[in-house]
């Protein structure tokens, strides 16, 4: 019994001592063990509390950034594009916020009520289309893009559930089309297409585009190298030239011979940038970047500069013209024929294509395209515009195509190069390439090559500076601004031949000649004889004139002051030449 | 041990109010700052619908269509631009002028009012 009761105790003990030594081990002292509980209980509490206090410092950080982030959803959907200015300051294409109203369809109750309420503010919106719109599954679409602000105020006030508004850049161009060709214009997502727009998209603005970050307001404006003032004076005088010379296209270029800026390009007819459809008219597009023109007697200049620069021909050298010239069964005549033997400035200013292609034969075949290679008249010319075309050069250069190349015709050219081209000859022989944004001296000089000697692009200014003393260019003659000028008419191929009565005649004028600044080019396409201009069509009747007024009013705009106390071409170069010894 | 307690409630329920105060002004704040940031950006849209009407404005094209309607002006002539060197010397006076200008005396002592002032003693 006594066992039984013993083994009983002992069991009852054993479980005790189990639970014991669970609950407090069994030889500790139980203040220290309380003790030790309650720091553990504190560390945990801490713990707890600490990743709280930390949560809530992570919300009320993110808070913050959540609605930043919304309101830049809300800023714009069409992303940011950088002004465009002119070289003073003026706009040229700018950002506007307009609204633009979306639907989300899901989220739309009665399709019809919406479709007859949104058509009775916008007239003009294809009920059915919408109709379609609203009833697809989509969770976004566009009704209209860019409405003014009062159809938004009408909009929201019929509070129809489903549809809102975003506001989106709109490209402005303030101008219409005065500078058309060089911004180019931008799509309804404000891409670029065209012009300096496109070239932007170019260089990094896509591809923040894309990521949505372009939407600072703030990006920094571009400068380009045109100025307004003088832009808007050449297109108007470019219009009034197609107009009274009933051409089918004028165009006009006036740069900076010591820096290569393009200050004004006009092409006639032009679009506005503001109605994009227009420009995919190819009648409207660029003729002096995208087109390619044989230049006739402009080329000659070219043509003389290689001569005089070869060191084989001087000023008082002579050529042949007594003869039209015979190449096979070609025969090569002048235009102003004179019959007699020529000296060169003679050759110049009297446009002989003879002579012209007499001196191209002397110097060979090979020289003739290496300086030709060397004006970048044979490659085809790039620049910030991304418009551009190849020239057309002969596959097989023979001497004919010398012959012909030497006055002009047999290559084709786009017009702007032929402006690099012959800044080269007058600037002091440096070539540099054409630009339509803002370029310091400095900078050109850095990308100048030297493709004459200084001394021939003397003769050159000499020789364009007789030219219109008394050469095909007398009516560029504007008292005080010792205009130099070389003259070009050349035929148009019409169905594989020559055409003897369309013609394109330009006209290339420096001013002022004893020390350029400026170059302008003026190009009229199938201009038509008139009576004033005794039913002639040639160059010196209807580009020359246009230019003398081009310059006449553009001169003072580019702070060229009128002189009149001014040598003679003839005492011009001995002034040159006394001064460089 | 009472006085203690007492003490540490008090403590807690002014930390307590404390802290909500600062987060109404927090809240004041950011709705300011939501506000102004709004403001700011119709002001800066205003401003660029502004310079687009004003480089509207300014086109060489309107700015010459005004002028052909309102004004008399002609397109400069290069005839019309001289040289300051080759401006003339003034011309020597025709009259010597006197040693002191009899006009002038009689101004000199009204005081510096403007028409439709009257004079008031400053």
């Amino acid at each position: 019994m006594t066992t039984n009761h013993g083994t009983k105790k002992n069991l009852e003990s054993r479980w005790q001592r189990v639970l014991r030594s669970l609950l407090y081990g069994h030889d500790v002292d139980r203040n220290v063990k309380a003790k030790a509980r309650l720091g553990l209980a504190i560390v945990a509490f801490a713990g707890i509390f600490s990743i709280i206090a930390l949560r809530l410092v992570v919300f009320a950080t993110v808070s913050e950034g959540h609605g930043g982030r919304r309101s830049v959803t809300q800023d714009a959907v069409a992303t940011a594009r950088p002004d465009i200015l002119d070289r003073n300051g003026e706009i040229l294409a700018t950002d506007v916020k307009t609204p633009s109203l979306f639907a989300e369809p899901r989220k739309i109750i009665d399709v019809d009520e919406a479709v007859e309420l949104l058509t009775a503010v916008l007239p003009d919106l294809d009920a059915n289309e919408v109709r379609e719109r609203l009833s697809s599954k989509r969770g976004f679409v566009w009704l209209r893009r860019e409405i003014t602000p009062a159809q938004q105020q009408e909009i929201h006030r019929l509070g129809i559930p489903g549809v809102g508004f975003l506001t989106e850049n709109k490209r402005i161009y303030p101008n219409g089309a005065v500078v058309s060709h060089e911004i180019g214009h931008v799509n309804i997502d404000n891409q670029g297409i065209a012009g300096i727009e496109k070239w932007l998209d170019g260089q990094g603005l896509a591809a923040l585009h894309m990521a949505g970050l372009a939407t600072d307001q703030l990006q920094r404006p571009v400068n380009l190298a045109v100025d307004l003032r003088v832009q808007y004076a050449l297109r108007e005088e470019l219009i009034a030239a197609r107009e009274k010379y009933k051409a089918k296209a004028s165009a006009g270029v006036i740069a900076d011979v010591n820096t290569g800026e393009i200050i004004a390009m006009v092409s006639e007819p032009d679009f506005d940038p503001n109605n994009p459809r227009e420009a995919n008219d190819p009648n409207r597009l660029n003729r002096l970047t995208t087109g390619v023109y044989e230049m006739g007697s402009t080329f000659k200049a070219l043509t003389l500069a290689m001569a005089l620069d070869s060191g084989r021909v001087s000023l008082s050298s002579s050529f042949d013209a007594r003869l039209p010239l015979r190449y096979g069964k070609f025969e090569i005549h002048d235009y102003h024929a004179q019959k007699r033997m020529l000296s060169v400035p003679e050759i110049f200013t009297y446009s002989s294509n003879i002579g012209t292609a007499r001196m191209a034969l002397a110097l060979g075949v090979e020289y003739h395209k290496a300086f030709l290679k060397k004006l970048g008249q044979l490659d085809r010319l790039r620049t910030e515009l991304p418009e551009n075309a190849e020239p057309l050069v002969p596959k097989h250069w023979g001497e004919l195509n010398t012959v012909t190349i030497a006055f002009g015709h047999g290559l084709s050219v786009a017009p702007l190069q032929a402006v690099m081209g012959i800044s080269a000859l007058v600037n002091g022989g440096k070539m540099i390439p054409p630009t339509f944004l803002k370029r310091d001296r400095a900078e050109a000089d850095r990308l100048a090559q030297r493709v004459i000697k200084p001394e021939t692009a003397e003769k050159m200014r000499y020789l364009m500076r007789l030219n219109v003393e008394k050469g095909t260019a007398t009516r560029a003659n504007v008292p005080g601004y010792y205009v130099g000028g070389k003259t070009g008419t050349s035929e148009i191929v019409v169905g594989g031949r020559y055409s003897k009565t369309k013609v394109l005649t330009s006209f290339t004028a420096i001013l002022p000649a004893d020390k350029p600044r400026y170059l302008l080019l003026i190009m009229i396409d199938e201009p038509q004889g008139l009576p004033e201009t005794n039913g002639f069509a040639t160059s010196g009747w209807n580009a020359v004139p246009v230019g003398a007024q081009v310059i006449e009013r553009v001169a003072p705009l580019l702070d060229i002051p009128p002189r009149f106390d001014l040598p003679k071409a003839d005492q011009m170069l001995l002034v040159s030449a006394k001064d460089s010894r | 041990m009472r006085l203690l307690n007492i003490l540490v409630i008090g403590a807690l329920i002014l930390a307590a109010s404390f802290v909500y105060k600062i987060k109404f002004d927090s809240t004041l704040q950011a709705e300011r700052v939501a506000k102004l940031r709004g403001e700011l950006r119709r002001e800066r849209n205003a401003i660029a619908i502004l310079r687009a009407e004003w480089a509207k404005l300014d086109t060489p094209g309107r700015v010459q269509g005004l002028a052909d309607r309102h004004l008399a002006l002609q397109p400069v002539k290069s005839s019309q631009f001289d040289n300051f060197e080759r401006l003339p010397e003034r011309p020597p006076a025709v009259v010597p002028s006197p040693g002191h200008d009899p006009i002038g005396a009689m101004l000199a002592p009204v005081p510096d009012t403007t028409g439709s002032v009257p004079f008031a003693p400053r």
